[in-house]
C-alpha cells in the first residue's frame, strides 16, 4: 500500500458486511469493462503493428492477447 | 418512402451519439435545480425524521423495558414485604402462643394457690369453729353432766370445787378417746 | 405479390430520426425542443413531488410520505448502503436526487402525450455520468493522493513488474476513459432502443389499422397493438432498472474512490 492512501479511520468490522455485495457487483460492472480495455489497447497496438510492417496477423493477435490480459486482470483483482 | 430512403433521412439528421450543446447545458440546469431542491433541502429532512423515528422506536422500547424494569423491582418489594409480614405474623402468632400458655400457667398456679388458701382459710375454720365447739359443748357438757348427776345422785353438788374437779375428770376421759369427738 | 406485401412496401418504418425535434414552434429558439421542455418539466415534476412528500415530514408517514420514504429505502438500502457503508447517509442527496430525476426523464418514455425518454437524447445521461467522473477523480485524489489513486488503481499490488506493463494500460482505459463512457451509454441506449422498438409496433399498429386497413393487414395491425401494449410494460420495467443500475455505478465509483480495496 502507498503511504499517501488516506483511509477514514473504519474499521474492518464495520464494513464487512457491505463488501461482499459490492464486490460481486464490482467484479460484474468490470468484466466487460476490462474485456473491451484490452481488446482496445492490445488489438489497437496490433493494429499499429499490422499498419507499419504490412504483417495483418498483429490485429487478431493483440486482440487475443487483450482478452486474455483482460481476463488474467479480472482473475487477479476478484478471483484470488 | 422506402426503408433505404429513412435510413438516408437519419443519415443526415442528427447523429444520436453526439450530444447538443444546449441539451448539456439543459442538463446540467434542471439536474442542479433537482439537486438543490431534493438533495439540499429535501432529504436532510427525511433523513431527520428517519433517524427520529429510530430514536423514537429505540426510545418506546427502552421506555418499555424500564418500566418492566420497575415493575418487576415492585413486584420483588412486594413479594419481600409479603414474605416479610408473613414471618413476621407467624412470630407473633409463636408469641402469642407462648403468652398464653405462660398466662395459663400463671393463672393455674394462682388459681391453685388460690384454692388451697381458701382450702386452707376453711380448715382454719373448721379448726376454729371446732375448737370453740369443744369449749361450748366442754361448757354445755359440763353443766348437762352436772345437771345429770345431781339429779341421778338427788344431792346437790355445791360444792364448787368438788364440782369442777369431777367435770374435768369426765372431759379428760373424753378426751382420752380423740375419735369419739372427731 | 401479394396484397400484405403491396401495403408492406408503403409502410415505413420510424427510424432514429424520430428523436430529431424541431424548435417547438414557427419562430421557436433552436434550443426549445421538446426533449428540453420535458427535462425541465420533469425536474420540476421530481421537485414538486420530493416536495410534498418530504417538505413536512412526520414520524407517523401517511400518503404521499409513505411513497417518497419507499423511494428514498430503496435508494439508501439498495444502492447506497451497500457500496458506501457508513459513507452512505452523507452520499444520499446526490443519489437521490439522480435517482428520481433518471427514473422519472425515462418513466416519460410511456407516459401518454410526452413519450419521449429524455434520457434517450445522450447528451442529458452524459451529463450525469460527467458528474459522476469528476466527483469519482477528485474523490479517488483526495482520499488516496494524486500518486496513491493511480497506484492504486492501475497496480494491484503483488505481481512481478513486467505484469504491470501488461496490464496497467488496460486498468486506465477500463477506468478512466470505458466506465464513464459505457456509464451514460449504457442509460442511453437502453432508452434509445426502447422507445424505437415502442415506436415500431404502434407504427404497426396504426398503419395497418388506420391507414391502410385491409382485411390480411388487420391481423399485422392488431400483432402491433398488442406488441405495442407488452413492450409499454416491459419498457416500464427497463426503465426503472436503468434509473437503479445508473445510480448504483454512480455509488460503486464514488465508493471505489473513498476506499480502495483492491
Amino acid at each position: 500500500m502507498a503511504p499517501a492512501i488516506v483511509v477514514p479511520a473504519m474499521s474492518e468490522q464495520e464494513r464487512r458486511p457491505e463488501t461482499d455485495g459490492r464486490d460481486f457487483a464490482d467484479a460484474a460492472w468490470s468484466v466487460p469493462s476490462y474485456l473491451l480495455s484490452g481488446i482496445l489497447v492490445w488489438g489497437g497496438l496490433g493494429w499499429l503493428l499490422s499498419w507499419w510492417t504490412g504483417v495483418h496477423a498483429f490485429i487478431p493477435i493483440g486482440v487475443i492477447l487483450g482478452v486474455g490480459l483482460a481476463a488474467y486482470l479480472v482473475y487477479l483483482k476478484y478471483g484470488r | 418512402m422506402t426503408l433505404a430512403a429513412t435510413l438516408l433521412a437519419a443519415e443526415e439528421g442528427n447523429n444520436p451519439l453526439l450530444p447538443h450543446a444546449y441539451e448539456l447545458v439543459v442538463g446540467s440546469f434542471a439536474f442542479l435545480v433537482v439537486f438543490l431542491v431534493v438533495g439540499k433541502i429535501l432529504t436532510p429532512r427525511i433523513q431527520k425524521t428517519l433517524a427520529e423515528r429510530t430514536e423514537a422506536i429505540e426510545g418506546g422500547i427502552k421506555k418499555a423495558e424500564d418500566a418492566q424494569a420497575e415493575a418487576q423491582r415492585t413486584l420483588e418489594q412486594y413479594r419481600a414485604q409479603l414474605a416479610e409480614a408473613r414471618q413476621e405474623a407467624a412470630r407473633l402468632r409463636e408469641e402469642a402462643r407462648e403468652q398464653g400458655a405462660q398466662i395459663k400457667a400463671e393463672l393455674r398456679e394462682e388459681a391453685q394457690a388460690e384454692a388451697r388458701r381458701i382450702i386452707e382459710a376453711a380448715h382454719a375454720q373448721i379448726e376454729a369453729d371446732r375448737q370453740q365447739a369443744i369449749t361450748q359443748l366442754r361448757a354445755e357438757i359440763g353443766r348437762l353432766s352436772t345437771e345429770l348427776a345431781s339429779r341421778i345422785v338427788g344431792e346437790s353438788l355445791e360444792d364448787e370445787v368438788r364440782q369442777r374437779r369431777i367435770v374435768d375428770r369426765f372431759l379428760e376421759e373424753l378426751e382420752g378417746r380423740p375419735e369419739a369427738v372427731r | 405479390m401479394t396484397p400484405t406485401m403491396l401495403v408492406a412496401e408503403d409502410f415505413t418504418a420510424p427510424g432514429p430520426s424520430i428523436f430529431d425535434f424541431p424548435p417547438l414552434y414557427e419562430g421557436a429558439p433552436y434550443w426549445l425542443t421538446k426533449p428540453v421542455v420535458m427535462a425541465v418539466f420533469g425536474a420540476i415534476v421530481v421537485c414538486a413531488l420530493a416536495w410534498s412528500a418530504f417538505a413536512n415530514p412526520k414520524l407517523v408517514p401517511r400518503g404521499m410520505q409513505n411513497i417518497g420514504e419507499m423511494g428514498y429505502q430503496f435508494v439508501r438500502d439498495q444502492v447506497a448502503r451497500p457500496f458506501l457503508g457508513k459513507d452512505a447517509e452523507r452520499w444520499m442527496p446526490l443519489l437521490l436526487s439522480l435517482f428520481f430525476l433518471i427514473l422519472l426523464w425515462n418513466l416519460f418514455g410511456v407516459i401518454p402525450l410526452i413519450q419521449i425518454p429524455v434520457a434517450s437524447h445522450i447528451a442529458f445521461p452524459a451529463v450525469f455520468a460527467a458528474l459522476i467522473y469528476i466527483i469519482k477523480i477528485y474523490l479517488g485524489v483526495k482520499h488516496q493522493g494524486l500518486v496513491g489513486y493511480f497506484k492504486n488503481m492501475m497496480f494491484p499490488p503483488g505481481l512481478p513488474k513486467p505484469i504491470y506493463v501488461l496490464l496497467a494500460p488496460i486498468e486506465f482505459l477500463s477506468n478512466l476513459i470505458i466506465a464513464p463512457f459505457t456509464h451514460a451509454v449504457r442509460l442511453f441506449a437502453n432508452m434509445f432502443a426502447g422507445h424505437l422498438i415502442l415506436a415500431f409496433f404502434s407504427a404497426v399498429g396504426f398503419w395497418f389499422l388506420f391507414e391502410k386497413l385491409t382485411p390480411l393487414g388487420s391481423g399485422l395491425g392488431v400483432l402491433g397493438v398488442i406488441m405495442t401494449i407488452a413492450m409499454t410494460g416491459f419498457e416500464m420495467f427497463i426503465q426503472f432498472l436503468q434509473a437503479f443500475l445508473f445510480t448504483m455505478l454512480a455509488a460503486m465509483y464514488i465508493g471505489g474512490s473513498l476506499h480502495p480495496d483492491h
